[in-house]
């Protein structure tokens, strides 16, 4: 029997020979496959797990912090303000990943940057929480505004700081709660992550500037800026036909004012958004070419920097067929004003912000910003500064300029142009006592039956004799009704309240606990001071 | 001979300090990973190892002086190793598998204690043969037994719940040891030939067919896949060992891959076991359950590579039933290749003592029992390990001393106590020999 005993201890020995050799090809050579593999969430998992530092608002606000939770997760995203920062903040889930925020700054936010990683010399040796918190530079204040202003209608708005490009607010209703899909229970997640799909109004899209919409009258600004830098237009001409339509060439349909008679030079047409005036512009005046170039010049079909994932792009068509005559003219010559294209009458529609125009509502705030910021857009930017979990400051997100999209003369003829659509024009409900505002309002027709149009309104305001300041954007999806009144009726008032806020202080930043980035609540529970109860705090400001 | 037993008892006790330390360190870092400071029990813990470790090396010097020095200290370590991975897994059964581990180490000195001669137990073959399978009946008992995550192998009596399958696997190795001991001759005549095999006469072939039978059963009746493969096979490597003719271990082997393969086509339960086997990243609505573990178990061993993530620094969390059939995932996540391979190597050892024991057996029944138990232990490790990393179908059976679980905790502390009495009924003898001969020279 020891024969058969001694076999079986070899044969028991090459089993575990097996084990062994598959135990090495599990853990080292075929390790990396597994590691890599897609449906593999391990990697997931320790991110989730690891401290995250958090999001506030230039003023404090805390917007998204990390709770330790008892659950093999250890930690889990908590979102305090519910809905107000979602669309900037994003959200960030264990099942579906992360946006906004938590997606561009998500090396920061997780400490993997190399200026986080090492920040002293010690640290090769000592274990600490390299997480970093992203400070915003929206204004908790001035999004309260734009949310109470906007209320319960389908829009975004967008505030900027015209010189540095810092978003002062950014905020589309519907929003959504990003507690609700960050819940670390996945089914939890999954259905309200569903209800949200579901929702054919997209809460979840961040549509101040993931979702681009008709512009309608605010591209006449556009329209402006391209015939004054091309010196095809002046204050003083052209000017057009005082007419209640006008009918481009090649089609029988009149472009009509909405029953009023208008026309003349640039500040009385801008200043009434006449669009009989701007269709011969853009389409008989300044040519395919030369508009294009105009809207390429302030951004068009490119996307704008914004340190946001996936901005939409603005587009402008590219073409508008071949040219087909020059009128006084026995050759045809493209670069002609007044040369007649196969699709003229569509860049008529075109030069008034229809057709296959589309701007999103930040892209429209930057040529705002832009205008009053003697002609330089901004980069646009959510987030000032990066912070070490101690609170240091790691990072100043510099301000730098995207554009230099027109002359600082045509920048300032815009500027009073636009002040004159705010004083006297259809922009009057954007008007602000003891400050200088200037805009322009927009409503582009979507749907004829029942009449419904986007009601738009940029502006810029800054105190008397100095520069703008602030610029925003802010459109209100499918109103009733077509005509140019609904941008100056529905948009203006929003504006005008956002800018009112936007141009006082900000509130003082309140000084926030270094020693709670996870946002634990003192041991005592009764977190008196203002870093360990942010929540109390704001529901204070929020009155 | 008072040296040898000294020698064998003093490398026990320097082994099982070792183990000790080893697995308070394990226990510390547990801690440490976890939550960044020592367990405030660490020396209440340590001292309980200690203690329990100690208590049943004392008890081997009493009872059983001249066994094997190794066997003791290997199991303690790969219960300590366990026993820190269940409470940094699941820190609500820390308590329970404390109480396990010591009721373990009690039913190991009881068992030292009434099996004075291995002998003894060869007496009651039959009452062990019916013990097994009562035992092995007891789930379907109405009443008592009942169905966890498919496999029927679950008694419950008052409020503590046991596989009885753990201690029918022991009981019937006694069983199998004895017979074979009893029909090993006749069992050896070979009568007939089929091709290359040379087979017995088909009268001694029942109890085969039996075993093969009652192996089936299991796997069907229970959905035991893992069980029936264990029991089945310990009866065959018996039955070689026992009859020295390799022709069993063939016919049983064809017989055993005949009715899995039946098993495999007519229940659909044993089916998707084999598909999640092969391919665990199919369709996930055929493979369910046990392919989601054996991904998990990859995921989770691929990420701790060659030196683990640390004790308590991984996430071995997300592995289903983490704590019971797939802790060696979790130690092969957190210690890495050299964890998993030094529990591999512990196996290896204790299975080695064993076989040593038996190979140095003279009585026929203390060898089989011997080689009985020592496959049991060798083949229930290989089983699961084997299922956690692909090697095999993954079935529900516990890593020896490893996995949380009372009755195969209790079980396997038996087999050691088994182990080590007939350890020391050998060496007993051998030395007495030895000693008669060299008095008889002088």
């Amino acid at each position: 029997m020891n024969r058969q005993i001694r076999r079986l201890a070899l044969g028991l020995m090459l089993c575990y020979v097996v084990l062994f050799a598959q135990l090495n090809n599990v853990q080292v050579f075929g390790a990396e496959r597994l590691r890599d593999n897609p449906d593999n969430n391990r990697e997931i998992v320790a991110n989730y797990s690891r401290p995250r530092g958090t999001i506030s608002t230039a003023d404090g606000v805390v917007v998204a912090r990390s709770v330790e939770v008892d659950t093999d997760l250890l930690r889990q995203r908590e979102y305090p303000e519910g809905e107000l920062f979602a669309q900037v903040s994003g959200f960030y889930s264990f099942h579906f990943g992360a946006t906004g925020v938590e997606d561009s700054y998500d090396e920061e936010l997780a400490g993997e940057t190399s200026d986080l990683e090492l920040r002293n010399l010690s640290d090769l040796f000592v274990e600490r929480d390299r997480s970093g918190s992203v400070v915003l530079s929206i204004r908790s204040d001035v999004q309260q505004v734009a949310r109470d202003a906007l209320g319960e209608r389908e829009g975004s708005v967008v505030a900027l700081d015209v010189e540095t490009g810092e978003v002062l607010a950014l905020w589309s209703y519907p929003s959504y709660d990003p507690n609700l899909v960050s819940a670390p229970d996945l089914e939890e997640a999954a259905a309200a992550r569903d209800l949200y799909l579901l929702d054919e109004r997209d809460p979840m899209l961040g549509r101040a500037y993931q979702q681009r919409y008709f512009p309608g009258s605010t591209f006449k600004i556009v329209t402006s800026v391209a015939g004054l830098e091309s010196g095809l237009v002046t204050t003083d001409s052209p000017s057009y036909d005082a007419v209640a339509s006008w009918t481009p060439p090649l089609t029988t349909r009149p472009i009509s004012n909405n029953g009023d008679v208008c026309g003349g030079t640039l500040f009385e047409i801008l200043r009434v958004s006449c669009n009989s005036a701007f269709a011969e512009m853009g389409s008989l005046t300044l040519g395919p070419q030369v508009l294009l170039e105009g809207a390429e010049s302030v951004g068009f079909n490119s996307a704008p920097p914004i340190d946001l994932p996936v901005p939409a792009v603005s587009v402008f068509p590219e073409s508008f067929g071949d040219a087909l005559e020059t009128p006084g003219s026995d050759t045809v010559d493209p670069d002609q004003p007044g040369t007649i294209f196969e699709d003229t009458p569509s860049l008529a529609l075109s030069s008034i912000g229809g057709f296959d125009v589309r701007a999103s509502p930040l892209h429209m705030a930057l040529i705002t910003a832009g205008i009053a910021n003697n002609g330089r857009l901004p980069e646009p930017h959510v987030v000032r500064e990066i912070r070490d979990a101690d609170g240091a400051l790691v990072r100043t997100i510099e301000p730098e300029v995207w554009l230099s999209g027109m002359s600082p003369a045509t920048a300032a003829t815009m500027r009073e142009a636009m002040i004159g659509v705010v004083e006297s024009g259809t922009g009057t409900g954007a008007r602000i006592p003891g400050y200088v505002v200037g805009g322009k309002t927009g409503t582009a027709r979507v749907t004829n039956d029942p009449p419904q149009s986007h009601a738009w309104m940029v502006a810029f305001a800054g105190p008397p004799g100095e520069t703008p300041q602030v610029a925003v954007a802010v459109v209100v999806l499918a109103q009733p009704g077509a005509t140019e009144t609904g941008g100056g009726r529905v948009a203006a008032p929003i504006a005008r309240a956002v800018l009112e806020r936007a141009l006082q202080p900000a509130p003082v930043p309140e000084a926030v606990d270094p020693n709670a980035p996870d946002g634990e609540v003192p041991a005592d529970g009764t977190g008196d001071d203002a870093g360990a109860a942010p929540q109390a705090s704001t529901a204070g400001r929020r009155r | 001979m008072t040296q040898v037993r000294s020698l064998r008892r003093r490398v026990e006790l320097g082994l099982i300090v070792l183990a000790t330390i080893i697995v308070a360190s394990a226990y510390g870092l547990a801690g440490l990973g976890a939550t960044a400071s020592l367990p405030a029990d660490i020396m209440a813990f340590l001292g309980l190892v200690l203690a329990l470790l100690v208590g049943a090396h004392i008890a081997v010097r009493r009872l059983a002086p001249n066994a094997d020095g190794l066997l003791l200290p290997m199991a303690g370590l790969l219960n300590g190793i366990g026993y820190v991975f269940v409470a940094r897994l699941d820190p609500e059964l820390a308590a329970p598998q404390t109480t396990w581990m010591a009721l373990g180490v009690v039913a190991f000195v009881v068992t030292l204690f009434v099996v004075r001669r291995p002998r003894d137990l060869e007496r009651y073959r039959y009452t062990f043969l019916l013990i097994g399978i009562g035992l092995l009946l007891v789930p379907f008992v109405p009443g008592i037994g009942y169905s966890n995550q498919g496999a029927t192998i679950w008694a419950r009596i008052g409020p503590i719940s046991f596989q009885p399958g753990e201690f029918a696997k022991l009981a019937l190795t006694i069983f199998f040891a004895g017979y074979l001991v009893e029909r090993r001759e006749l069992l050896a005549v070979s009568t007939f030939r089929v091709g290359p095999l040379m087979l017995p006469d088909p009268k001694h072939l029942g109890p085969l067919l039996l075993a093969w039978t009652g192996a089936l059963g299991i796997m069907v009746f229970q959905n035991e896949l893992g069980s029936s493969l264990l029991l089945f096979t310990v009866f065959l490597v018996l039955v070689w060992v026992a009859t020295e003719r390799l022709s069993y271990l063939v016919l049983g082997g064809l017989l055993f891959a005949g009715g899995a393969a039946a098993a495999v086509t007519q229940f659909g339960h044993v089916g998707r076991r084999i598909e999640a086997w092969l391919d665990p990243w199919g369709d996930p609505d055929v493979t369910r359950d046990s392919a989601y573990q054996v991904v998990q178990a990859a995921y989770a061993m691929a990420h701790g590579g060659l030196t683990g993530t640390g004790i308590g620094l991984g996430n071995p969390g997300v592995i289903p039933v983490v704590t019971t059939d797939m802790i060696f995932a979790a130690i092969g996540e957190e210690l890495g290749l050299v964890g998993a391979t030094a529990v591999l190597i512990a196996f290896l050892l204790f299975v080695g003592a064993g076989l040593r024991t038996a190979v140095a057996a003279e009585q026929p029944f203390e060898k089989l029992l011997a080689t009985g138990l020592s496959t049991l232990i060798a083949i229930q490790a290989f089983i699961i390990i084997g299922g956690v990393i692909r090697v095999l179908p993954l079935t529900g059976i516990a890593l020896p001393f490893v996995a949380y679980g009372g009755s195969s905790l209790l079980a396997n502390w038996v087999v050691l106590a088994l182990l080590l009495r007939i350890s020391d009924d050998v060496t007993t003898r051998q030395l007495r020999q030895m000693e008669g001969e060299a008095v008889g020279v002088r």
